[in-house]
């Protein structure tokens, strides 16, 4: 009888960590058309239209890009969490705050220029979301609560606070009662680049992206969290600021979230209203667990992964698939990423059974 | 509020909390082997779903009841093979099976959104029924309420007295130790996710057969995961489990009567009443205590051995 | 002879290209916030749609779940690139990215639903059916003994807010001390909510038990209980059988028809189009039988004097929660003051929060 024998690598292969993410790819893909097929849904028709729909002309590479950079910042700041074991499930609630955050400068403040109100926004955007990652961090290192829990719950706390806003306080005069606040003077609202849909906030990205690529790669702060990160025992063993490095972490992730929020509220939306979420704080986690911490993966992966979801509006169109099944190939890649990294970690090979 | 709806609220605190205490009892026991599964709204998603379809063709409510079950381990299932076999990080597993698990539902649930299904219905029991007071609470419910008052001391004895129940605990406190000493630490962990995972189903199937007859998207709204912070809340403790899910069930139940009371309370902040209460519940429970009864080896996967 | 023969090809191709041009069918698209399955809403329009793809020279199609916001103007501009001639969007969110769209292509028809922005290019639409809620509680104040009806409701958005108000109005006209109670879910699916808000509901001793929500928990809770309800978007009395006494209903089939026919032959028009009873876009279901006849004919003979136009819902005195007179007697509340409303009327015990 044969029986599978599996020995750890002594170094995890490098080059075929990517093959393993395009082979788990390939299947989840090749997964999802026979789901598709099953409901008598054309599976070569609809990769096909996935594809075209998110990468076949110019104007849909730039809806993914202007879809990927909420999900870029929201993955940034998650990965810098997961790279401590810190699992920070609550980007969604952060880009919340983030969001009211930047709203509440917009509304107090309509008529400074341009230069005192975005400026403003960042900056109270960066502190609330940050504020929300600290909290579940505070109540994780002083009351040793669980902060996959803590973090979750307090992503609904956050949609509630913002549901409570738009329809008390702040809801908009004019706008028939609807659940919305007023929208934005034009000093409040990041404007577009050119002639394109895309909006400066892709600078925030890139600027986010080289400053946290720096921070990791020559600041000591940096080094110790990678250092932690591998090995929390020895690093406190060795005296690396364990406390420091969780709430440091927490804080900037969520302060990332809030900036995807600012984005959103002030760019696209040019209002706050409760349609702002839509699932950029877990798709986050996907993206996070796939690149890892390198910034270009990450920005890489938040791009498919926008293109994922533009693809899939495609498919809605023209082959009625439910708006569900998004949610299918998202879990699926995870899932076949996670099987597919045991090849990378493990080797097999067959042996006799003794 | 009027006292005179104290008794129906703690009536409604039982039955709204029925779901959540299935799924936390299923998570328990998974954990308690040492795997760590966050994929619990998922699988009660597919659970619910499984059920309602199984009412619908074969009009038997008790054999969709277990076929909901059956979908949850299966499930629950693909967590164990990419944990125990391909050694994945449970965490991130867990939290794809609930993004997978919320998407499959509301996919393939879509055809039967808007249509009922046979179902339970509220049958008192004979003779306890005429208690006063406790009778309303506990004795006027569908049976899956009375089967799920049964399944916490049953748990309790296993992981005490029996020899499947302590190895299940070696497995998931001192694994290594445990394998050692000749125990099949990978079967009791499979066998935690497995019926674990069913007695989540399980905890889905009550929200589509009893709590309602209904299937829609998004029916389990977060219960999951309130599920999987009960566990902590109950310190791995079947007995506990219960207190926390009907606390919890009742939080859910107040906010909803206060604002039929006539609160002038915007209802948005009534609807944080239950997630902050559990944010608290969990603070209180894991500062309180040192060695809270939480596995040693939760989470962590073991090494395949030569 | 010759001349004959060109004459003859070219009537011939000519004939042939008109045709083919006539064969192209009509494109029209619907865009929905929720999926279609939810019962409700969504799913409402999407019989309309449905309706109309059977009609000659038309093929349809939707995106569901579509959030308000960019991702709804990436889809009506991919409907737009797409060549769809006629593009419904249905709901409130989309009316400012419909209009980017709009001015973009002016050579399509956009129709926004529930809002009020319009453009060369496009109209908005929404249906009284606030008419029909009227009707809905003079059946329910009719059957109530408690005198307290229970609404369970989604969201506190004008729509809702304004059913509740002609419901109490409708109750009120049969019944005058007649109080309904309000309970905000704050999601238009989760049977599982909807269901324990109705129980909340009667537990306070509510007796009629209305809804403005997809599914239909709360009508089951009515029929346990034993108590009456009122159904919403689809005639719902096959899961409470007991208890459903009657139900609005959307009837967007005609609507659509009418406008794709009227983009079809060039008569669109880019106005506001608010249709209720008399076009039948909003009704009720046939009342149970557990309705005695003399109401039943009551409450059909105020559905033709407001279908006529004789009567009206909401015409003055008629004051709010806190006492004060917002409409004035003997007048008509106008069209704007509706779409705006975020008051409840007297007799309502609720936030409108």
């Amino acid at each position: 009888m044969f029986k599978f024998i599996i020995k750890k690598r002594q170094a995890p292969l490098v080059w075929s960590s990517c093959l393993v993410f395009f082979g788990a790819l390939v299947l989840s893909l090749a997964v999802s058309a026979i789901m598709l097929a099953l409901q008598n849904k054309p599976p070569l028709t609809a990769m096909v239209l996935l594809f075209n729909g998110a990468f076949g002309s110019l104007l849909a590479i730039q809806d993914c890009l202007i879809k990927a950079v909420p999900i870029f910042l929201c993955s940034l700041g998650v990965a810098i969490a997961f790279r401590l074991q810190i699992w920070n499930i609550g980007a969604e609630g952060q880009y919340v705050l983030g969001a009211i955050g930047a709203t509440w400068v917009a509304l107090r403040f309509p008529d400074l220029p341009w230069f005192v109100v975005l400026p403003g926004m960042l900056a109270t955007a960066f502190i609330a979301g940050g504020l929300w990652g600290l909290i579940p961090a505070v109540l994780k290192l002083y009351m040793r609560a669980n902060e996959i829990i803590v973090t979750l719950m307090f992503n609904y706390l956050a949609i509630l606070f913002l549901d409570y806003l738009v329809y008390g306080p702040w809801k908009d005069p004019v706008s028939f009662g609807f659940p919305m606040t007023r929208e934005f003077s034009t000093s409040a609202i990041v404007g577009k680049i050119g002639h394109t849909q895309l909006n400066w906030g892709i600078l925030l990205c890139i600027f986010s992206g080289v400053a946290i690529w720096i921070f990791f790669k020559y600041t000591r702060l940096g080094y110790e969290l990678k250092a932690s990160g591998e090995n929390i025992k020895a690093a406190r063993y060795a005296g690396l600021p364990y406390h420091r490095l969780v709430m440091l972490v927490l804080f900037l992730s969520g302060a990332l979230a809030g900036w995807a929020g600012f984005l959103e509220a002030s760019s696209t939306i040019n209002r706050l209203q409760p349609s702002i979420v839509v699932g950029y704080g877990y798709t986050a986690i996907v993206v996070a667990w796939l690149a890892r911490l390198n910034p270009v993966s990450i920005g890489i992966a938040s791009f498919l992964l926008a293109g994922l979801r533009v693809g899939l509006e495609h498919l809605q169109l023209d082959l009625q698939v439910p708006a569900a099944f998004g949610g299918i190939m998202e879990g699926l890649i995870l899932l076949t990423v996670l099987a597919g990294s045991f090849f990378v970690d493990y080797r097999v090979s067959l042996g006799k059974k003794s | 509020m009027n006292p005179e709806l104290l008794i129906p609220l703690l009536a409604a605190a039982v039955q709204s909390g029925t779901p959540i205490l299935y799924a936390t009892l299923g998570e328990i026991f998974t954990e308690k082997s040492g795997i760590l599964n966050l994929g619990v709204e998922g699988i009660m998603m597919i659970g619910a779903l499984a059920a309602f379809v199984s009412a619908k063709f074969f009009g038997n409510p008790i054999l969709a009841f277990l076929i909901g079950g059956c979908a949850g381990a299966f499930l629950a299932g693909i967590h164990g093979l990419v944990c125990l076999n391909f050694q994945g990080n449970q965490v991130v597993s867990g939290l794809a099976l609930t993004i997978l698990g919320v998407g499959l539902a509301n996919y393939l649930g879509t055809p039967f959104i808007g249509q009922a299904a046979p179902g339970f219905s509220p049958t008192p029991l004979p003779v306890l029924s005429k208690i006063p007071i406790l009778a309303p609470v506990f004795f006027n419910h569908d049976p899956l309420v009375y089967t799920a008052y049964l399944i916490p001391p049953a748990m309790w004895a296993f992981f005490r007295y029996t020899r499947w129940g302590m190895g299940m605990r070696a497995a998931g406190e001192y694994p290594r130790a445990a394998s050692a000493a000749g125990l099949r630490v990978a079967g009791y962990r499979w066998a935690g996710v497995l019926v674990g995972g069913y007695l989540v189903g399980l905890g889905g199937a009550y929200l589509s057969l009893a709590y309602t007859h209904l299937w829609t998207n998004g029916l389990s709204a977060g219960r999951g995961w309130i599920a999987i912070a009960l566990v902590i809340f109950a310190f791995w403790h079947p007995g506990r489990a219960v207190i926390g899910a009907y606390l919890f069930g009742g939080v859910m139940a107040f906010q909803l009567r206060l604002q039929a009371s006539g609160t002038h309370i915007p209802s948005s902040l009534l609807l944080m009443l239950p997630y902050a209460l559990t944010v608290m519940v969990l603070v209180l429970s894991s500062w309180k205590r040192q060695g809270t009864g939480v596995p040693s080896a939760l989470g962590i996967n073991i090494e395949p051995s030569e | 002879m010759r001349r004959a023969m060109f004459f003859w090809v070219f009537i011939c191709v000519f004939a042939w290209g008109v045709a083919s041009a006539a064969d192209t069918p009509m494109k029209v698209g619907f865009v929905y916030v929720s999926p279609i399955g939810d019962a409700g809403w969504s799913y409402a329009h999407d019989q309309g749609r449905l309706n109309i793809e059977a009609m000659d020279g038309v093929t349809t199609s939707f995106v569901e779940a579509v959030p308000e916001g960019p991702d709804s103007e990436r889809v009506m501009l991919n409907m737009a690139r797409k060549n769809y001639s006629l593009i419904f969007a249905t709901s409130y969110g989309y009316m400012d990215p419909m209009l980017k769209v709009a001015k973009q292509f002016p050579d399509i028809v956009f129709m926004h639903c529930s809002g009020f922005k319009t453009a060369k290019n496009m109209g908005n639409y929404f249906g009284r059916m606030y008419q029909a809620r009227y009707l809905s509680g003079m059946v329910a104040g009719a059957m109530t003994k408690s005198k307290i009806l229970g609404y369970v409701a989604a969201f506190p958005i004008p729509e809702v807010i304004r059913g509740i108000n002609a419901f109490a109005l409708g109750a009120q006209s049969v019944n005058s001390d007649v109080k309904v109670r309000v309970v905000w879910t704050k999601t238009w699916y989760d049977p599982a909510t909807e269901k324990e808000a109705a129980k909340s509901l009667l537990d306070v001793g509510a007796d009629v038990i209305a809804q403005h929500q997809d599914s239909p928990a709360p009508q089951e809770a009515a029929q346990e209980k034993g108590v009456y309800s009122v159904g919403y978007n689809s005639d719902m009395s096959k899961f409470a059988p007991k208890s459903h006494l009657c139900a609005p209903i959307w009837n967007w089939s005609s609507f659509y028809k009418e406008m794709v026919e009227k983009v079809q032959n060039g008569t669109w028009k880019n106005k506001s189009y608010w249709y209720g009873l008399e076009h039948g876009i909003v009704d009720i279901t046939p009342m149970g039988s557990m309705v005695p006849k003399a109401v039943q004919k009551r409450v059909l003979a105020k559905k033709d004097e407001i279908a006529s136009g004789k009567a009206k819902v909401f015409v003055g005195p008629i004051k709010d929660q806190s006492g004060k007179l917002r409409i004035a007697k003997d007048t008509p509340a106008d069209d704007q003051e509706l779409l705006g409303m975020t008051w409840f009327v007297e007799g309502v015990v609720g936030t409108t929060q």
